[in-house]
């Protein structure tokens, strides 16, 4: 909901008091307004009430697990979740993905990095419906008449890269999950064959990415997914 | 039995009685080369009997019928009382002389297996072995450990129930025999022997002989007791080798600590330094200065988090908490997600890849493996002047059983007394620059451990350090089929 003044409302979910207060800082200097709670309950009742455009949600919360958090969300609004969770913590950042986060940071993160991250997913809303041709670089996506042509030159895909490519297109900017991808692509029995998509992955980046060793738009998220970014910094 | 058959036979030859006399003096020299002094006795008694009895007339009675007889049959009795005994005195001392030669043997056998062991355990197994071996029997050794009191070495073929244990414990306190044909706590099943030196009991020899053998022969026991002596003293061996290596390892421990110490609060306290002073002059109104505070800020931070990050790391190996997921990994996608997140720390030093079309893809944890290449391109930044290349190339072994994935340099390289501390941790090379305390190798390496795979370094001919991961290969399933 975008508040009287006509800029985008941030919900801070997090216990910590100086984090709070720096999010706040950062967010409200980049333009937007910011609103805080320090436990789980509270954020529920905010988003309930506030209908804010976007949650940054810890995953380590007092009362209940942000991944939990999370799930209870996820049951009436598609509203976009970024969260934040501790390095290395994989399991805990798997889960909120798995559970319908779009994005995710790992602390200590950068403000730039997080405004950067923000704008992604509030863009992504913006512009989520019906578009059928979407751009990134030199790519161009036709998603109604299922065609990609790089710098105005067709492409060709095999089905299962084009509806990998799809998927990602679909999620720009949203960390998919290795099992949302397998389950997706190639059925729910397939999810923890990962090799499929490392080799999918491979061959998509040989065909669209101008260096397939140093990957700009369909980037990798160690041990968690893929990601594709439709405007690398 | 065989003067009842002598005597039988012989009742159906028609031989003249006095020829038997000399039969039966045969069969009891030659029985007295088989058995003891007592049963050849009674067998000279039973023939001296049973000749009188059944061939010397009258037949079939005790009775003589002149002098002539009875001398003959009296001389019969004693030279085949003589004969025999004298036999069976000369087989008592060569039985003895066989027994001290094996005993010899059996003793030179264990000192050589004792000496040839390269480890106390080794020498345990051989030792108890040996004593299986010779004796029929099965064999326990119990240790003495200062906290936990006797321990049984995993070597032995006895198990002990509680109450052998018990006696193990008694022999354990006094630091004498006992069990089985002693004369302490003889209804034991087996034989407790002390392993003695200077006054301490260093532990306990069990031994369980089979059922019928008596264990109370002095031999045998003489026999066991070197054996216990030999024990003894490799025991006492260890007990000082393990005492001087603890010595050692508390001297390292102690020497990491203080490295530890030094390095860590260094680390830690210069980056707060510059946080906190940067933080004081941000009050300052000119925007340039302030920009250029907020630049060291970042600096700082940045290495206060690698250094926190290599800490958590460290420990978390350390403590075995690391538990890699294995998955596929693609050697390319590791390789340009390390150089991602190194960022700007490679700085002015050109990355070139070669990663050959076709590599197949391998079973690894892929962040710990980015956390590898990470650390290794880090690593390089550290020790090689602005503008030096580094190389990033894989490949798989002829067998196709390995892949290798190399990050190499053209920094100083690695001088070869360096290559065997280089994975330690707090292992700083000489002159090394600040900004490290010597963790990120001895992560690489315990990362790549506690996937299955290794890391080695080396100077290439040209120049510069090389580390080459490697990780075993599988073939995974096949892809199902794809269509255009």
């Amino acid at each position: 909901m975008k508040t009287p003044s006509g800029k985008a409302e941030i919900l801070v979910v997090d216990d910590e008091l100086q984090l709070r207060r720096l999010l706040r800082f950062t967010l409200e200097d980049a333009g937007y307004d910011v609103r805080e709670a320090d436990a789980g309950h509270r954020a529920l009742v905010e988003v309930a009430h506030r209908r804010p455009d976007a949650v940054i949600l810890d995953l380590g919360l007092p009362d209940m697990s942000g991944v939990e958090v999370l799930k209870r969300l996820r049951e009436w609004t598609v509203l976009p979740v970024l969260i934040l969770s501790v390095l290395d913590d994989e399991g805990s950042k798997i889960a909120g993905l798995d559970a319908g986060a779009d994005d995710y940071l790992a602390k200590p993160f950068g403000g730039g990095e997080l405004l950067a991250r923000l704008r992604a997913l509030l863009r992504r809303i913006q512009s989520a419906e019906s578009v059928d041709r979407i751009r990134f670089g030199a790519i161009e996506v036709d998603l109604v008449a299922r065609r990609v042509t790089k710098a105005g030159q067709p492409v060709k895909l095999t089905a299962r890269e084009y509806a990998l490519l799809r998927m990602l297109v679909v999620h720009r900017d949203k960390v998919l999950t290795h099992r949302q991808i397998l389950s997706e692509l190639w059925g729910p029995k397939a999810e923890n064959q990962t090799h499929y998509l490392r080799v999918f992955m491979m061959r998509l980046r040989q065909k669209i990415e101008a260096d397939p060793d140093d990957p700009r738009h369909l980037q990798t998220e160690s041990g968690i997914g893929y990601r594709l970014v439709s405007e690398p910094s | 039995m065989v003067i009842m058959a002598i005597s039988l036979a012989g009742w159906f030859v028609p031989m003249g009685y006095h020829a038997f006399g000399h039969v039966y003096l045969l069969a009891v020299i030659f029985l007295s080369l088989r058995v003891g002094r007592w049963p050849v006795l009674f067998a000279a008694v039973m023939s001296a009997v049973a000749w009188d009895y059944v061939f010397i007339p009258p037949r079939l009675s005790f009775s003589t019928l002149d002098l002539e007889d009875d001398a003959i049959l009296g001389t019969y009795f004693v030279s085949a009382l003589i004969a025999g005994q004298l036999t069976a005195r000369i087989r008592a001392q060569e039985q003895a002389e066989r027994r001290r030669e094996q005993r010899a043997s059996a003793l030179l056998r264990l000192t050589r297996a004792l000496t040839e062991a390269r480890s106390f355990d080794e020498a345990v197994a051989a030792s108890l072995r040996q004593i299986d071996e010779l004796f029929g029997a099965r064999t326990a050794l119990l240790l003495a450990d200062p906290r936990t009191g006797l321990q049984p070495h995993p070597a032995g073929t006895f198990s002990l129930h509680e109450r052998e244990r018990a006696v193990a414990d008694w022999v354990g306190r006094h630091g004498r025999e006992a069990g089985r044909g002693t004369g302490e706590l003889a209804t034991a099943e087996a034989l407790h022997v002390p392993l003695s030196r200077a006054g301490a009991v260093l532990g306990v020899l069990v031994v369980a002989l089979p059922a019928g053998e008596s264990p109370g022969t002095p031999e045998l026991r003489e026999l066991l007791a070197a054996f216990a002596a030999q024990i003894a003293l490799t025991a006492e061996r260890e007990h000082l080798r393990a005492a001087a290596e603890r010595q050692a390892l508390l001297a390292e421990s102690d020497r990491l600590h203080r490295t530890l110490l030094d390095s860590v609060s260094h680390e830690l306290k210069t980056p707060l330094a510059v946080l906190r002073a940067a933080a004081e002059n941000l009050g300052v109104e000119d925007a340039a200065r302030r920009g250029a505070l907020a630049g060291e800020i970042r600096t700082a931070t940045a290495r206060l988090e690698r250094l926190v990050a290599n800490l958590l790391d460290q420990t978390r190996l350390e403590s075995g908490a690391v538990r890699p997921q294995l998955d596929w990994c693609d050697a390319r996608d590791l390789v340009s997600v390390a150089r991602r997140a190194v960022g700007d720390a490679l700085a002015g030093r050109p990355v070139k890849v070669e990663i050959p079309p076709g590599l197949p893809l391998f079973r690894a944890d892929a962040r710990l493996m980015e956390q590898v290449f990470t650390n290794l391109l880090l690593n390089a930044a550290l020790h090689t002047p602005p503008g030096t290349p580094v190389t990033l190339s894989a490949g798989v072994d002829e067998a196709r059983s390995r892949i290798f994935v190399a990050v190499a340099d053209r920094g100083p390289g690695v001088a070869p007394e360096m290559r065997a501390h280089l994975f330690e941790k707090f292992h700083r090379g000489p002159g090394a620059r600040a900004g490290g305390v010597g963790l990120g190798l001895s992560i690489v390496h315990g990362l790549m451990r506690a996937q299955g795979g290794g890391i080695e370094a080396d100077s290439p001919p040209g120049g510069g350090a090389r580390f080459t991961v490697s990780l075993p290969l599988a073939a995974p399933d096949p892809i199902p089929h794809d269509h255009e």
